[in-house]
């Protein structure tokens, strides 16, 4: 297990070089802010030949394949788990590394495959996994705000407990204010994003046992 | 839960000795009722059950499929699989909270027995925890991180919050384990979903004397 997982040169100016083993962190911001590349390359930034990825989308494997080799030079596929909650089986081929889940309602299918997922990594000597949860703004919109906020207290404690990174996408302008603080109090920290009315993406930090940054350009 | 305190554990093993072996170790803190095999089992299970000990290997019906029958009736209990064989990978879909080697000893009998028991009460913490997340959530929103540095009930809140996180994760158990965050998930997975938030239609608590505040149940 890893102390540290290095993701620098995601954020400018050296902030959050690395990350301890077993963090997890959300990345907040409005829809169409660049969220989930951020979480992209928080996934792919130092990707480590002994390191994984585990991603719970809705995107079919062939997109989320394509989208992480944008950002490592030469992916091993193997390497990269897929927890398919779309629905759509037929679309994936048949690959060890992808679970299919029926909905993103089923929770217990999506925890199912990503333990699967985990043990099959475990099996191969990979103990240090960077787990993608893209976006818990589709969760919100199978779920019952109540529920996410449970199984995202599970799923954060799972990836504290097996020292792996979590990364996690959500829209702070489809839901209410309340619901964005309260799901967003379960991590160690958030990375915020705005459009200035010129519209240049800023970002700034909060949590991480560290003082909060102040907006900042990219 | 019953309706005594005494937790309830259904014994289900084609073994008589070894059946009455569990009785005589766990007898003392549980109320312990056996079943003989698949169909006494799913004749003896309702939900003044707590914990059910089901061997997985057994003539006619198997473990599993008593498993299956018992989450389909939706039964409120826990099921660990006791098993002499050695556990495979195929045991986090088939639904167990938890997996027993044969013969067990006494002590991890009744560890497993209690986290399920600690398991059984995890929605209620939940419950609390989400509710005091939820204020948070909400006064964040009303007020500047300044002001809420300077506000008691804030500062209290956090203390709280931080209370009943501790009582959620002792509820959890060992979340670094595949079966047991299977089973934490599953606890709530397939529970109703009710999407109201307590701080949200007007908490008097927190409202801070602004009682044109939409949503506020104070009707006269």
């Amino acid at each position: 297990m890893s102390e540290m997982y290095d993701v620098s040169g995601v954020l400018p100016g050296g902030v959050l070089d690395e990350l301890p083993a077993g963090t997890n962190v959300a990345i907040v911001g409005p829809s169409m802010s660049g969220k989930r590349e951020l979480a992209l390359q928080l996934l792919a930034s130092g990707y480590a030949s002994d390191e994984a990825v585990l991603c719970i989308t809705t995107d079919s494997a062939a997109t989320v394949y394509a989208d992480l080799e944008r950002h490592v030079d030469s992916l091993d596929r193997d390497r990269v788990g897929i927890v398919d909650a779309s629905g759509s089986e037929g679309q994936n081929a048949i690959d060890a590394t992808i679970e299919n889940v029926s909905s993103p309602s089923d929770l217990t299918g999506i925890s199912v495959g990503t333990a699967k997922l985990f043990q099959q990594f475990e099996k191969r000597g990979i103990t240090e996994i960077r787990y993608g949860l893209i976006s818990i703004s589709t969760l919100l919109q199978y779920l019952g705000g109540k529920k996410v906020f449970k199984f995202l207290h599970v799923y954060t404690k799972r990836v504290e407990e097996t020292g792996a990174l979590g990364i996690y996408t959500l829209d702070d302008d489809s839901h209410d204010p309340q619901v964005v603080n309260t799901i967003s109090g379960q991590f160690d920290g958030v990375i915020q994003l705005r459009e200035t009315d010129a519209g240049d993406l800023e970002f700034r930090v909060r949590g991480f046992g560290r003082r909060p940054t102040s907006w900042q350009d990219f | 839960m019953s309706d005594q305190d005494t937790p309830v554990v259904l014994v289900v093993e084609d073994e008589r000795s070894v059946a009455e072996g569990y009785e005589i170790w766990l007898g003392d803190r549980y109320e312990i009722r056996l079943a003989a095999d698949g169909r006494e089992a799913l004749d003896a299970v309702d939900d003044s059950v707590d914990v059910v000990l089901l061997d997985r290997m057994m003539p006619e019906l198997s473990g599993e499929e008593v498993l299956r029958e018992i989450r389909d009736r939706g039964i409120d209990c826990r099921v660990a699989m006791v098993s002499a064989v050695e556990p495979d990978f195929d045991i986090v879909e088939m639904g167990f909270d938890a997996y027993i080697t044969k013969p067990p000893e006494r002590q991890e009998l009744i560890d497993t027995v209690e986290r399920l028991l600690d398991r059984a009460t995890l929605d209620d913490a939940f419950q609390e925890y989400h509710s005091l997340m939820a204020r948070k959530g909400a006064l964040q929103a009303q007020k500047t991180e300044e002001e809420l540095r300077d506000n008691a009930e804030y500062q209290d809140l956090l203390d709280r919050i931080e209370v009943q996180r501790d009582a959620v994760d002792a509820d959890l158990g060992d979340m670094g384990s595949e079966v047991d965050f299977v089973s934490a998930v599953r606890e709530f997975a397939d529970g109703e979903d009710d999407t109201e938030w307590p701080a949200a239609d007007g908490d008097e608590e927190w409202a801070d004397g602004d009682s044109s505040l939409p949503g506020s149940e104070d009707e006269r």
